[in-house]
């Protein structure tokens, strides 16, 4: 062998197809639903059609006797063992955390809540018997707005808890140089300068990833298995094993193939400590799927946020400080992370900008509805939402053009690293260079030329065009820093690489991917690393039994985090390969180099290939001192810091101004992930991102109506767009690696979703700036777009 | 979603159908393409007992020309009803009508005489048919009969269909030589006509000579919009003439409210929706 | 969502407000609704919603829960579960009469609240489908109460305890209103002015219940 031979061409940063791809989109996979076990039985849920109501009775007596039905149980019979739903964030200290069972025993507090559980040989005998089980409700008063869960006389869900409000934080930031705290600046605002004030809000949203929530719990080995479609199963293990007095040892989770998450498969849910539960009772596999209206209703929501920004600035548009005030929507308990989701959006909504002082003000407060929790960009796209609507108004008021309103404000290239005012170090980024190239995609001084043309000609459709310039913080997350925040869990990440005797390769990583593509990713990353051939690489992951330590998925840290452990194991890896190869080729290792798959010593032509060192290690035969058999490497990653994406996105909006349609005519998007490692992949990151995004702008909102019934409850009413409604999309990047990873990679899941949902509804409100339009609530349905102008006229 | 238990027929002749019904008394629903049957069972807003397949019984679908009449077959699906050029020929706005159906998947398996029968107010089929004037053949154990499209849709999803008949035909008079559009207003692509408006407009020497609207999903049934019938008469197809013409569209509409608009905002799409309607008919 | 519907009819307060009072005239006259048992100002019922594809079966129970003779104010509340577990229903139903002349203006307020599946399902639908319900329920009020355009029996004073004769009149109280066993049917000819149009829209069902009220209604003459 020589060091000549055919080396596979460089992985990372070319554009991959992906290896999952084919048994995903063919579903040649066993999705969770399609799991069996010998003698499974199936579990369907009775649920509260009322929001808030006392349990008088629960009648299973008929439905014991359906035919089929092995079990009915009720959260009486549960009570001893269900224990409580954990949250693992503490926000403050005084946080309030009400017991959370899975079944309900006497009160049920949203319209979706289980009250009971029945047990059958087949999924349609347990669905006929669920219509049998007869509840008593006694009716109590619905809670539907925070603002109304927060006033004196509130009806309480939660009465041994004595108020509705789960957590009041507050954080106050001011620079070295600031004058005082953000009360300080917006007082001396108020007297030489501008103070500029608007609220928000945002509306509720449902995830509504593709493949509903299954599980499947077979308690007959040694170890309970639980299959579910889940974006944790690390996590849920932990958790399921402390909640349920479970030996963790003797519990493994799978999370096999999963149709999608979005954050809203980040939970650990009530449908699964039933089935547990259930399964070890009757010492049978069970499993339960949910219906798709099941999911609408019950797996958990997100956003809802009521916000209030105050802005001080200077005349010149020079903004001094920032004071944020949200109500944030818990639902009727909460959720794992409960008041988590909109703390984490705290350091983002001084974003780009070099604030003097800031402050975060969230109340957490209980309402009788579905619970909230991480959705896509968990807090951040509140956040960016926020500040880059308030910059546009902002712009506006002063006549600015609110790109330079922005360019006057932003961090400019030269001084990164730079710390923001909320403490945290941005390590790089380049907002000139991603506006420049967004703006000449886009045709920005054309489109405003035609802007100035339609108002002038008074054209029932107008145009308008919307910025947004973000950044984000993802990566999640050093563990120092999830510890200060009284986050319960760390942000490391492990990988193992695994040189198998015949050369091939397997990766076993901690991340759980349910449709990111890490099993390219990782491929790409460990062919570079070990100058293996990408299809010799095998990505092993989601199963605790397979891959014992991770943190899994969610918060665009996967290959931050989860791609930097992989690097390292492979680092490993080569590191002792190398030794071995030494030995082998009877050289020092210092006289040995690594390149293209082969370990050669220099100078020479004498080489030993990976695959030949890796069958070295099995063999055993004659390895050096201290050297163990068999060839891989293992790493855990804690990331020192968060990493910081950014992008510009900019949106041309058409606005039929007879009927409020709202059509997007152009959505250009530069962003700024860092280093690639497969473009294909991360354009497909930026479109569904941008899409859930403009989703929001333009038609999702989860409603409910004055008895606390969700009214869009399936996707009739809760409109999810289509490719039909949507733009084609003209994405593009600059690349300013991060300087706090070897890969220089920053992350991009949720990058598109926090970007677009204000250049959206920004574009809108500039179309309509000349009709008296200063907001629109979201989503911008046609109906509320039009009302808009009809006041704005009258005004 | 699973269905309660229900016995299943598959006739295939239109008799077998009518007796099969007949004997099963009110605790039977007929299924056309199913697409909105089948989502009721599946919800379980419904358990009928028996549920008889009209999909085999094959002398019920097709398109065809009796003289001057357009004749469709009730289980025609909306896709074939659009890509006919027999309907286009004859029905210029029906075939318009059936193409916006929800989506192709649905308009594959949805049919007109289904979703004529079912007068959901926000349908599309409806509206076409009324403002053409059509007639709907029903088949019964008392034999079969005709009824005026004006007479058929009595309320929401009320029509003069008893328990025990079946829609056999829908019956439209040619309209060879009219334009035709439909407008329909959605908030995204495969959804209900929130209001949609069908045109059909015949011209002569350069005005309207006559003009056809129906209103989709402006009340609890579909309306003609008589107004604006009459005030185009010999109208000008110009913006500014149809435009007045069309402020009335909403006249004796009581539109509903939800969460896709209020009352105003409908009547308000109405009249924009009857102005362009009209213009691309009298255009096409 | 609250529905109000108003009507006028050639009857006086007093025959009306005792219409108003007596559930067994009341409740079937509600499309789709049977009593199962009356006790006193209570009752227990069923109430068939079918419209379109959709059928659901509501068991429920209500009472009367306000009636003030001089103002001729009457409330009755009511709540039922679908019998599927689909849902639930309550209404709220407010009456107040005023003379108009040598008839009786009828308002009738209600505040309903569905929960459940056809709120969840409905397209926002079932403020039509309520209100719809309500008028025919209003109407078939209407039209007793024009049909008795008489003058009302003068020697039944409009006590409360008269308006519950009826129930302990009967040999089994608990016995649904139509099966009065020996009562001549002969009624039916004035019940042709609605029937056609409950028929129309509501079916065999409909007909049935407005047979019975149109009895009710005779055996009310009859005192």
């Amino acid at each position: 062998m020589t060091a000549t031979t055919d080396a596979p061409a460089m992985e990372v940063g070319r554009d991959r197809r992906r290896k999952e791809d084919h048994r995903l989109i063919t579903g040649r996979t066993r999705w969770t639903d399609n799991l069996s076990a010998p003698g499974m039985l199936h579990i369907a849920m009775v649920r509260s059609p009322v929001a808030h109501a006392t349990i008088g009775s629960v009648n299973v007596k008929a439905a014991q006797e359906a035919s089929g039905v092995i079990a009915v149980v009720t959260g009486e019979d549960l009570a001893d063992e269900q224990g409580t739903l954990p949250n693992v964030w503490s926000i403050t200290p005084e946080q309030k955390v009400p017991p959370h069972p899975s079944v309900a025993v006497d009160t049920v507090r949203f319209a979706g809540e289980i009250v009971a559980v029945v047990v059958a040989r087949s999924a349609a005998q347990a669905r006929d018997a669920i219509e049998l089980v007869d509840v008593d409700y006694d009716d109590l008063p619905v809670v539907l707005d925070t603002r109304d869960a927060l006033a004196d006389g509130a009806t309480i869900l939660h009465p041994d808890l004595g108020t509705n409000e789960s957590a009041h934080l507050v954080l106050d930031f001011q620079t070295e140089g600031a004058a005082g705290n953000v009360d300080a600046v917006i007082e001396a605002a108020s007297k030489d300068g501008i103070v500029f004030e608007r609220e928000y809000e945002q509306q509720r949203l449902i995830p509504a990833f593709m493949e509903p929530r299954s599980m499947l719990c077979d308690p007959t080995g040694e170890q309970i298995v639980l299959w579910s479609a889940t974006q944790i199963p690390h996590v849920l293990r932990v958790l399921l094993a402390l909640s349920l007095g479970i030996s963790e040892s003797k519990l493994r989770v799978v999370a096999p193939d999963v149709g999608g998450g979005f954050g809203g498969k980040l939970q650990v849910t009530p449908e699964e400590f039933i089935t547990v539960l259930v399964a070890r009772r009757l010492g049978k596999p069970c499993k339960y799927t949910e219906t798709r209206s099941e999911s609408l209703m019950a797996a958990h929501h997100g956003r809802a946020q009521h916000q209030k920004l105050t802005l001080a600035a200077k005349k010149d548009g020079t903004v001094t400080g920032l004071k944020v005030e949200l109500e944030a929507d818990m639902g009727a308990y909460l959720s794992l992370l409960g008041g988590g989701t909109p703390t984490l959006g705290a350091f983002m909504f001084n974003a780009i900008y070099k604030f003097d002082a800031y402050r975060f003000d969230l109340r957490t407060a209980f309402t009788n509805k579905a619970w909230t929790d991480a959705y896509r960009g968990a807090g951040r796209p509140e956040a960016t939402f926020g500040i880059e609507r308030l910059m546009d108004d902002f712009a506006h008021e002063l006549g600015m053009d609110p790109l330079e309103l922005r360019e006057k404000n932003w961090i400019r290239h030269e001084e990164f690293p730079f710390t923001t005012v909320a403490g945290l170090e941005y390590d790089s980024g380049n907002y000139e260079a991603a506006t420049a190239k967004a703006k000449e995609l886009f045709g920005y001084d054309e489109l405003r030329a035609e802007q100035a043309e339609r108002r002038d000609r008074k054209d029932p459709v107008q145009l308008g065009i919307g910025v947004s310039t973000y950044t984000e913080m993802c990566g999640l997350a050093p563990s120092r820093i999830l510890g200060a925040l009284s986050y319960a869990a760390g942000g490391w990440e492990h990988a193992s690489v695994r040189m198998l005797p015949t050369g091939k390769v397997e990766v076993v990583t901690g991340s759980s991917a349910h449709g990111q593509g890490h099993e390219t990713a990782w491929s790409q990353i460990a062919a570079d690393a070990l100058g293996v051939d990408f299809d010799d690489i095998e990505v092993l992951h989601g199963d605790t039994a397979v891959a014992p330590r991770g943190m899994d998925t969610y918060g665009s840290r996967s290959l931050v985090v989860g791609g930097m452990a992989v690097v390292a194991a492979a680092e490993k890896v080569v590191e002792k390969a190398k030794v071995i190869a030494a030995h082998m080729l009877e050289a020092s290792p210092d006289d040995v180099e690594f390149a293209a798959g082969a370990f050669s010593v220099r100078g020479t032509d004498q080489a030993k290939t990976m695959a030949e060192v890796a069958f070295a290690a099995f063999a055993a035969h004659d390895l050096p001192d201290g050297v163990e058999p068999t060839l891989e490497g293992d790493a855990t990653i804690d990331p020192n810091t968060f990493s910081y994406p950014h992008g510009t996105h900019l949106c041309a909006t058409e606005v039929d101004t007879e009927t409020g349609q709202v059509t997007i005519r152009k959505y250009v998007c530069v962003d700024d992930i860092g280093k690639v490692v497969n473009p294909l992949i991360v354009e497909g990151q930026v479109h569904g991102g941008v899409v859930q995004g403009i989703a929001q702008a333009l038609f999702e909102e989860a409603v409910y109506d004055e008895s606390g019934t969700l009214i869009t409850g399936s996707f009739t009413d809760y409109l999810v767009p289509s490719a039909a409604d949507l733009p084609t999309m003209v994405t593009d990047r600059t690349e300013t690696p991060a300087t706090t990873n070897p890969l220089g990679v920053k992350g991009v899941g949720e990058a598109g979703t926090i970007a677009s949902t204000p250049a959206v509804v920004n574009a809108a409100v500039d179309a309509l700036r000349p009709y008296g339009v200063d907001d629109i609530t979201m989503p911008l349905s046609p109906h509320r777009v039009w009302r808009a102008i009809q006041d704005g006229a009258d005004r | 979603m699973i269905p309660a238990r229900f016995d299943y027929h598959a006739p295939t002749t239109l008799d077998e159908a009518v007796r099969l019904l007949a004997g099963a008394g009110d605790e039977a629903k007929v299924l056309a393409g199913g697409q909105s049957l089948l989502p009721v069972l599946r919800l379980r807003l419904a358990a009928p007992e028996v549920v008889v397949d009209l999909g085999r019984v094959d002398e019920l679908r097709g398109v065809r020309e009796d003289g001057d009449t357009l004749v469709i077959g009730a289980m025609t699906p909306h896709a074939e009803v659009a890509a006919s050029d027999v309907v286009r020929r004859h029905a210029r706005v029906l075939s318009e009508a059936a193409a916006t159906v929800a989506d192709p998947q649905v308009r594959h398996r949805g049919t007109i005489g289904g979703a004529i029968a079912h007068a959901d107010p926000a349908g599309d089929m409806p509206a076409p048919v009324l403002a053409l004037g059509g007639e709907l053949v029903v088949v019964g154990p008392g034999g079969r009969r005709t009824v005026p499209a004006d007479d058929f849709f009595e309320d929401l999803f009320t029509t003069a269909l008893g328990d025990d008949e079946i829609l056999a035909e829908v019956r439209i008079p040619s309209h060879q030589g009219w334009g035709g559009h439909y407008a329909k207003f959605t908030r995204v692509a495969q959804q209900w006509s929130i209001v949609a408006v069908a045109a059909a407009v015949r011209t002569e020497g350069g005005s309207i000579a006559e003009a056809k609207v129906a209103l989709t999903n402006m009340g609890s049934t579909v309306v003609r919009a008589t107004a604006v019938e009459q005030a185009l008469v010999g109208a000008e197809p110009s913006d500014e003439v149809v435009r007045a013409a069309a402020a009335q569209a909403a006249e004796g509409t009581s539109p509903p409210s939800d969460i896709n608009g209020d009352a105003d905002f409908r009547r308000n799409l109405a009249t924009v929706l009857t102005r362009r309607a009209v213009l691309a008919a009298a255009g096409s | 969502m609250e529905l109000q519907h108003r009507f006028t009819v050639p009857a006086s307060v007093d025959t009306t407000w005792e219409l108003f009072n007596d559930l067994e005239q009341v409740a079937p006259c509600f499309p789709g609704a049977s009593l199962t048992s009356t006790d006193g100002d209570d009752f227990a019922g069923t109430v068939k919603v079918k419209l379109g594809p959709i059928s659901l079966q509501y068991n429920g129970t209500g009472s009367f829960v306000e009636r003030d003779v001089d103002s001729h104010t009457a409330r009755f509340e009511a709540r039922g579960k679908d019998k599927r577990g689909n849902g639930t229903a309550k209404a709220a139903v407010r009456t107040v009469l005023t003379a108009d002349g040598d008839g009786t203006a009828v308002e009738v307020t209600t505040d309903l609240a569905i929960t459940g599946k056809p709120a969840q399902f409905g397209r926002g639908l079932m403020q039509d489908v309520s209100d719809k319900l309500l008028a025919t329920f209003v109407g078939c009020l209407s039209d007793k109460l024009a049909a008795s355009g008489q003058p009302a029996p003068a020697s039944e004073p409009a006590t409360e305890e008269s308006r519950l004769e009826p129930a302990s009149a009967e040999p089994s109280p608990q016995q649904p209103a139509g099966r009065r066993p020996a009562e001549k049917i002969d009624a039916l000819d004035l019940g042709l002015t609605v029937l056609p149009v409950l028929a129309r829209r509501f079916g065999p069902a409909a007909l049935a219940l407005a047979a019975v009220a149109t009895l009710v209604w005779w055996l009310l003459r009859r005192r």
